[in-house]
């Protein structure tokens, strides 16, 4: 059942209670960089394998069946509606409008027209926007307006001191091989959180950060809510590794809280290479023994 | 208690409100004329939201035992009424309204047959271009061409396909017999239908899924309006199904099972359920109580042992994509159950080359 957005955000805003150590996330990385090249191998040179939180997700579930890879990109609402989403709901922080239903059309409209006039694509949807008409446009600002509502109506705002990030850039870290694998991280909010008691505010924050995912969580999931500081850390291995990951599922009423320990790490990084031999898998037809591969 | 308008004499339509009697024949949703007739007129604007708001009953407080209360029952009841069919390692049972409807509706008759995919009919069409129309006028506030906008909303969701491919084929005449109606139906749609405050947090298609049993069984809904902010105090959430046929026992059901998985998915119910009839301009409330939602587990208990009993019935998601959607392969099936946070994922994941 749903907590409140008061209970979820003090949780997402907590001081951090723990810190990633130097030595662990040297040591997940080496392991990927040592372990992943080898899943990898048999897989047609020049090739990649692409992981995201939403590939991992797939599966995990209790029948994961297929991964597929393969399918051409088309634009649909529901590739816009995060992107739109994100915006309205900031242009809302920003004090432009009063609600999601009110922003997600003002904010598309001047996209579009701020591409038709200079060319630049904030969002990359732009084009295609453009292209719709009223009953095809509208569509797509529905699915925007409910999923930016939902995650409106999932934090506390006003609990924020420091303004939190709203989507932005993937996080990626690439290991470099033959074929290689690239691991993208994406989270809808990203927040500062107050130094952990007796530590100054000089360095770097500590950054909490909030992934909204639609189904039920499965089990397993923290897991899945680790990979996304995995790759943030991976990523900017001079700052310090997020403190905390909130994985809400809306359409369920169930958030979960992890904490990103030197343990998370380490299982967010066999999650990666059970991930990557997965769709290798699913490519190439599964190896003779899958166990030798991730070295269990 | 079942609310409807229809019982209404109250002489408050706005001006221009184009609710005409229609003495159409051939209606392709079937039925008798719309009761719109006589003394009666279909509420509209500021008393159709007043209809929806107000409800003579005190709102349910917020009450996480509530919640509790039913998923306890809940799992209870399945643990004796599914045994050992229950397993959390295989795919969930999904439990929707329309595997309910007809697991509920003699499922023995239906094991073998009635289950899979239904075939394409007008009024199929007709509900889903006025489902799309519905979300448009609260989206934006306003309708084209009808057919032009619902047929455009319809054609870049890739599950709706098949039902725009099987529109466009459509003969002459029952093309033109789609496209009446749906004109009709949507001109008194957005006459009647109230512009909604954005401050009530509109939510179109809002999916609902809750999962018991470890996970072993999920329900699942999806519903055409929410409006009203979840997880306060006191019940805020009203649910608003669309129907553009004719009015159905089920209809009924289905609003109680929004309701019950509404109820156990946020701390509070929604405090209202309805279904609006764009056919008519009728609108069914019923607010929501304890007993309500009590009766709509039991209802749910009885179903899932009536889809339990047929063969291949408990076969319920498959991932169908990367990008796309779990898809309901079961009975009642052709609709996907929800989409899930992979179609946030517009980058193609996975192998690249």
């Amino acid at each position: 059942m749903a907590a409140p957005a008061e209970v979820i955000t003090a949780a997402l805003l907590a001081p951090a209670t723990a810190e990633v150590s130097v030595e662990t996330r040297l040591a997940v990385r080496d392991r990927l960089l040592a372990a992943a090249p080898g899943l990898v191998e048999r897989l047609p040179p020049g090739e990649q394998v692409v992981l995201t939180i939403a590939l991992l997700r797939q599966l995990g579930r209790a029948t994961p069946g297929p991964v597929r890879t393969d399918e051409p990109f088309a634009w649909k609402p529901a590739f816009v509606r995060r992107s739109l989403g994100l915006a309205a709901v900031e242009a809302c922080l920003a004090h432009r409008f009063r609600a999601p239903a009110e922003a997600v059309g003002p904010v598309a409209a001047q996209a579009v027209a701020e591409w038709e006039r200079s060319g630049w694509r904030t969002f990359h949807w732009e084009p295609w926007l453009a292209t719709l008409g009223g009953g095809a446009r509208s569509a797509v600002l529905a699915e925007a307006t409910t999923w930016a509502s939902t995650l409106w109506t999932s934090l506390d705002w006003g609990q924020f001191r420091d303004p939190p990030r709203l989507g932005g850039p993937d996080d990626q870290w690439v290991c470099a091989a033959s074929r290689t694998v690239r691991l993208k991280g994406r989270s809808e909010v990203r927040a500062f959180l107050p130094a952990r008691p007796g530590r100054s505010r000089a360095g770097p924050l500590a950054t909490a950060m909030v992934s909204m995912a639609g189904g039920t969580p499965r089990p397993g999931c923290e897991v899945g809510l680790g990979y996304l500081a995995l790759v943030a850390a991976l990523r900017s291995p001079s700052r310090p590794a997020p403190a905390r990951v909130i994985g809400i599922w809306p359409d369920a009423g169930q958030h979960r809280v992890v904490d990103v320990t030197d343990r998370l790490l380490m299982d967010a990084g066999e999650l990666v290479l059970t991930g990557v031999a997965a769709v290798v898998d699913s490519t190439t037809g599964p190896s003779v023994d899958p166990a030798v591969s991730f070295g269990a | 208690m079942l609310v409807t308008d229809i019982d209404s004499r109250r002489g408050d339509r706005p001006a221009g409100s184009p609710c005409r009697p229609s003495a159409r024949s051939g209606r392709p949703n079937g039925g008798p004329e719309p009761r719109a007739t006589g003394s009666w007129t279909p509420l509209a604007g500021e008393a159709l939201l007043d209809r929806l708001r107000f409800t003579g009953r005190p709102r349910s407080p917020a009450d996480p035992a509530r919640a509790d209360g039913l998923r306890r029952c809940l799992e209870q009841g399945l643990g004796l009424v599914l045994g050992p069919a229950l397993q959390v390692d295989r795919a969930p049972l999904v439990i929707t309204k329309g595997r309910l409807n007809q697991a509920t509706a003699g499922a023995g008759d239906q094991c073998g047959a009635g289950f899979g995919e239904r075939p394409f009919t007008v009024a199929i069409a007709c509900g889903a271009l006025i489902d799309a129309l519905f979300r448009q006028l609260v989206t934006i506030g306003s309708i084209g061409d009808p057919m032009a906008d619902g047929l455009a909303a319809l054609a870049i969701d890739d599950r709706q396909a098949p039902l725009v491919a099987w529109i466009d084929r459509l003969p002459g005449a029952q093309h033109r017999l789609l496209a009446d109606e749906v004109r009709r139906q949507a001109s008194n749609l957005a006459a009647r239908w109230p512009a909604l405050h954005p401050g009530w947090l509109p939510r179109t298609e809002e999916s609902m899924r809750v999962g018991l049993v470890g996970g072993a069984v999920e329900l699942s809904a999806r519903v055409d309006l929410a409006v009203g902010r979840p997880g306060l105090e006191v019940a805020s959430v009203a649910i608003v199904e669309v129907k553009s046929g004719m009015r159905r026992p089920e209809h009924r059901h289905d609003l109680h099972f929004y309701a019950l998985v509404e109820a156990l998915r946020n701390p509070a119910p929604p405090f209202v359920v309805a279904t609006y009839y764009t056919r008519t301009g009728e609108l069914d409330v019923e607010p929501v109580d304890d007993e309500l939602l009590a009766s709509a587990a039991r209802r749910t208990l009885a179903g899932a042992g009536a889809l339990v009993r047929c063969p291949d019935q408990t076969t319920s998601t498959s991932p169908a994509a990367v990008g796309g959607d779990e898809t309901c392969t079961g009975l009642h099936c052709g609709r996907p159950v929800g989409p899930t946070a992979q179609d946030d994922e517009p980058a193609s994941a996975g192998r690249a080359a």
